[in-house]
């Protein structure tokens, strides 16, 4: 094991570190700061420049989003998880779905199976795109943003199209989803997978062989594949550590039990690996985006629900792989139509737990390296 | 003018005023104060356009467009950001040194503006005294007071992290200092053996020159003396043989000295201390409005001065088909027609050198702070070093060696100077490659030590095919075994 921490994480609650040593420099990292990843506050104790110790106080997003789904019903709660990964709203969607319907042990047709895939692997890639593009202007490429932006609006004005709204879409229902496509709306996707592999072409261009960028991530922030284990990451960053875990190969749900699924695993463990497996997977995603297309089998797209439907009483725990990692719902029902209680697992809050150790001895600008490849989104980590 | 000044015995007590009278009625000092206006206007111009220059040209890069309502396709932005600007609030700080506070940024800014001093804009605009003889080394000592300015303001703002900022900016313009000027070593060698040859500047070979001017005609003298017969080619090509630009015979200086001169104006990818996604605020937080504008003026001019010193000392400043030609008829109007077009000339190679500043901007991410120091000490110094000492090799053995003629001397030089710039280029991709892989050993060392946690699917044709593996049969699929009660 890495890790140079206590073992007793009990007399670790959220404090602040102590008054530092007479070299030691207590920085701020504040929950306001122009490396776009949101109100994330890091206490870091610097030591000339090399970290020596990394507090993240969270909180600052909280809007006490599980406490809301208890007095909603589901439908209505449904719009309320876009709200927790705020990039990637569709995916939260579907597990919340998903957990009602395993719960009410409800098969969904075939054909909503299929467009909420199509729909879930869209939005890894929008989502995707919105980490690649922060992370290289993290690192100063003030380019790839914006193409990478440029790309995910044709995404969200397909989602618009689909659904009425870019973003918080509001799209999905327990039983199946809300409208079928829309009149050319396939036709549509399809042009844009197709441009838009072309310019992924340039945007690998401009950042893979970068050697300013290879030498800005490449060996930093290595994660050791049993520490990822240790610490519960999953998604990208476990991928990136070499250890083959999907939840859309391992634990298949929906659609993905008949559209089988590449994982992308890279071995290295550094932010270099995490970049590029972000990237493999925007490709991955593309394939099975065409691939449901052209499976995509007709019939009903939603097992109808009443609109205050109560799920018999239980509990049960649905996850997905979401885009940063495994999104799952844990929801326990009472029989009303309120859920007695659902919580979210955001995979960004997990994945963050591994910042403090991953911090230490690296310099400051290598802070920020590793911070934007941990791809969190504190929606996510606050709720 | 003070050459009199020890009045001998007799002579009334005025005469120092009269002197000093006559001094300033004379043509040179008024052809003085209008070329320093005209400097001074195009320095504050160009900074001026190449702000809404860089905006716009990053934008298209971007794929957007960059300000669009401020005047016709937005040239008017600039004014509108220089008007507001000086509108802004002038803060001063109440905690530091306040008198440096309110220096630094003229500090900043005067050098850069002294800087244009050794530019010959064209045959007859420029100080004068030949632009200015000493010019390579009054740029040099130039860009060193820059470094002053950045300190002060670091120092001055009373905040640490201004501080920490200011003084890793000083430091990466100090060391970048460095291999600049021995990038510009290279081409004064280069003048030296030039020199003596008919039809170019200077009368002794192995005196070259530091001049700006001097050298820009060094590159323009390979046309026969008295021109040839035919009208045309005389037009074109007195004046202007780009085969002799210098460019040809040190392409790898010309790399090195921009590669320098941007790391002297702390631009992408150089451009840490301005960076605002790192943490350190940097020099130029506690400047607000006016005072601001004139650390990024200083920067534009800076952007400007780099530009304009690779034109004279490798694209051959000045010229172009036709300016010889037109300011060698010793006619009043054709003159001013030829000088109008070596300014048109000079002003499109910086800016077009300009544009490719922009153009690095919008493409590189930035460098580390450690890995800028390793790439200026460790790489660019040994690689300008050699590169002297490589041309100093061949003229001794070329010319003074085997008694050669300085064509094959030139000929020589330009091929190893041009798988020079091949043999860096791959040089810094080794150096990248074996320091990422040193980074990464332990990484992959430990990696191939552990064994796969999940199987992997089999795949046909790059698509894994649904086998089922034999946990799959309880996994939890939607409507398969829940946990209802």
């Amino acid at each position: 094991m890495a890790t140079n921490q206590e073992t007793d994480f009990r007399s670790q609650e959220t404090e602040l570190p102590q008054e530092p040593k007479s070299q030691e420099m207590l920085l701020n990292l504040g929950p306001q700061h122009p490396s776009t990843h949101g109100v994330l506050r890091l206490v870091l104790t610097l030591e000339g420049e090399t970290i020596t110790g990394c507090t993240p106080v969270i909180g600052y997003l909280h809007r006490g989003l599980e406490k809301i789904f208890e007095n909603r019903t589901i439908m209505a709660g449904i719009r309320y998880t876009d709200n927790s990964d705020y990039l990637s709203p569709m995916l939260n969607e579907t597990a919340y779905a998903g957990a009602v319907e395993q719960l009410m042990g409800m098969e969904i047709p075939r054909r909503a199976q299929y467009i909420r895939l199509i729909v879930n692997e869209l939005q890894r890639i929008a989502s995707h795109l919105v980490a690649i593009g922060t992370y290289g202007m993290d690192l100063g490429a003030v380019t790839p943003i914006l193409w990478a932006f440029r790309d995910r609006e044709s995404i969200l004005s397909l989602f618009e199209a689909l659904g009425g709204s870019r973003f918080n879409v509001n799209y999905l229902r327990v039983g199946g989803v809300l409208h079928d496509f829309p009149k050319g709306w396939l036709k549509e996707c399809s042009e844009f997978l197709d441009q838009f592999e072309k310019n992924m072409v340039e945007m690998v261009g401009l950042l893979n062989g970068n050697e300013i960028f290879l030498s800005r991530t490449q060996g930093v922030g290595y994660i050791d594949p049993q520490q990822a284990l240790a610490y519960g990451l999953t998604g990208p960053m476990l991928r990136a550590s070499g250890i083959n875990w999907d939840l859309r190969v391992n634990r298949p749900y929906m659609a993905y039990r008949e559209i089988a699924v590449n994982p992308q695993v890279r071995q290295e463990g550094d932010c270099f690996a995490r970049y590029i497996v972000k990237m493999d997977e925007i490709t991955e995603s593309i394939r099975l985006c065409r691939e449901a297309i052209d499976k995509l089998p007709g019939g009903a797209i939603s097992t109808r629900t009443p609109i205050a439907l109560r799920p018999p009483r239980g509990e049960t725990y649905f996850a997905l792989e979401g885009s940063k990692g495994e999104l799952g719902v844990y929801f326990i029902s009472d029989g009303s139509e309120y859920p007695w209680r659902a919580k979210l697992r955001g995979p960004s809050f997990v994945n963050l737990q591994i910042l403090p150790e991953l911090l230490r001895g690296h310099k400051m600008s290598d802070a920020i390296a590793i911070l934007g490849s941990t791809d969190i989104v504190l929606g996510e980590v606050d709720r | 003018m003070f050459a009199m000044v020890n009045a001998t015995n007799g002579t009334p007590w005025y005469a120092f005023a009269v002197q000093l009278w006559s001094g300033i009625a004379a043509w040179s000092f008024l052809q003085f104060v209008v070329a320093f206006i005209v400097m001074f206007a195009f320095i504050l111009t160009s900074a001026v356009i190449l702000v809404l220059a860089e905006r716009k040209v990053m934008a298209w890069m971007q794929d957007r467009l960059g300000p669009y309502h401020t005047g016709p396709w937005g040239l008017l932005q600039s004014t509108a950001d220089v008007l507001k600007l000086m509108n802004k609030e002038d803060i001063h700080i109440t905690g530091g040194d306040k008198y440096l506070f309110l220096f630094a940024p003229s500090v900043f800014l005067a050098p850069v503006v002294a800087a244009f001093a050794v530019l010959p804009f064209s045959p007859y605009i420029h100080l004068p005294g030949s632009a200015l003889a000493t010019g390579i080394i009054f740029l040099v000592a130039m860009s060193s007071i820059d470094v002053v300015g950045v300190i002060m303001a670091g120092w001055s703002s009373n905040n640490k992290y201004s501080l920490i900022g200011g003084l890793r900016a000083a430091a990466q313009m100090i060391s970048y200092e460095l291999p600049l000027v021995l990038a510009l070593v290279g081409v004064i060698m280069l003048t030296s053996v030039l020199a003596g040859l008919p039809g170019f500047p200077g009368n002794d070979s192995g005196i070259g020159t530091i001049s700006l001017l001097q050298i820009a005609q060094f590159q323009n003298s390979a046309w026969p003396v008295n021109g040839t017969g035919i009208g045309i080619l005389d037009f074109l090509f007195k004046g202007f043989t780009p085969w002799s630009w210098f460019i040809l015979f040190q392409p790898l200086m010309l790399v090195i000295y921009y590669t320098c001169g941007l790391a002297e104006t702390n631009r992408a990818p150089f451009d840490l201390p301005e960076a605002e996604s790192e943490l350190v605020a940097g020099y130029l937080t506690e400047y607000s409005g006016m005072r601001w504008a004139l650390f990024f003026l200083g920067e534009y001019a800076n952007m400007t001065i780099v530009s304009a010193i690779s034109t004279y000392l490798f694209l051959g400043g000045f010229s172009g088909p036709g300016v010889g030609f037109l300011t060698g008829l010793n006619s009043l109007g054709w003159g001013f027609l030829g000088n109008i077009l070596g300014l048109v000339y000079f002003v499109l190679k910086v800016y077009g050198l300009c544009f490719v500043f922009i153009w690095i901007r919008s493409t590189l991410p930035r460098l580390r702070a450690d890995q800028l120091m390793q790439f200026a000490w460790l790489i660019l110094m040994p690689v300008t070093l050699a590169n002297i000492l490589v041309t100093g090799l061949i003229y001794f053995i070329t010319i003074q060696g085997l008694h050669l003629p300085t064509g094959l001397f030139l000929t020589v030089l330009a091929v190893v100077n041009w798988i020079g710039v091949f043999g860096f280029i791959w040089l810094v991709g080794r150096v990248t490659k074996t320091t990422t892989n040193r980074a990464q050993a332990p990484a992959i060392r430990a990696q191939l030590r552990s064994k796969p946690v999940a199987p992997a699917l089999p795949l046909r044709d790059g698509v894994p095919t649904r086998v089922a593996l034999p946990q799959e049969a309880s996994a939890s699929a939607v409507g398969a075994g829940s946990s209802a009660e």
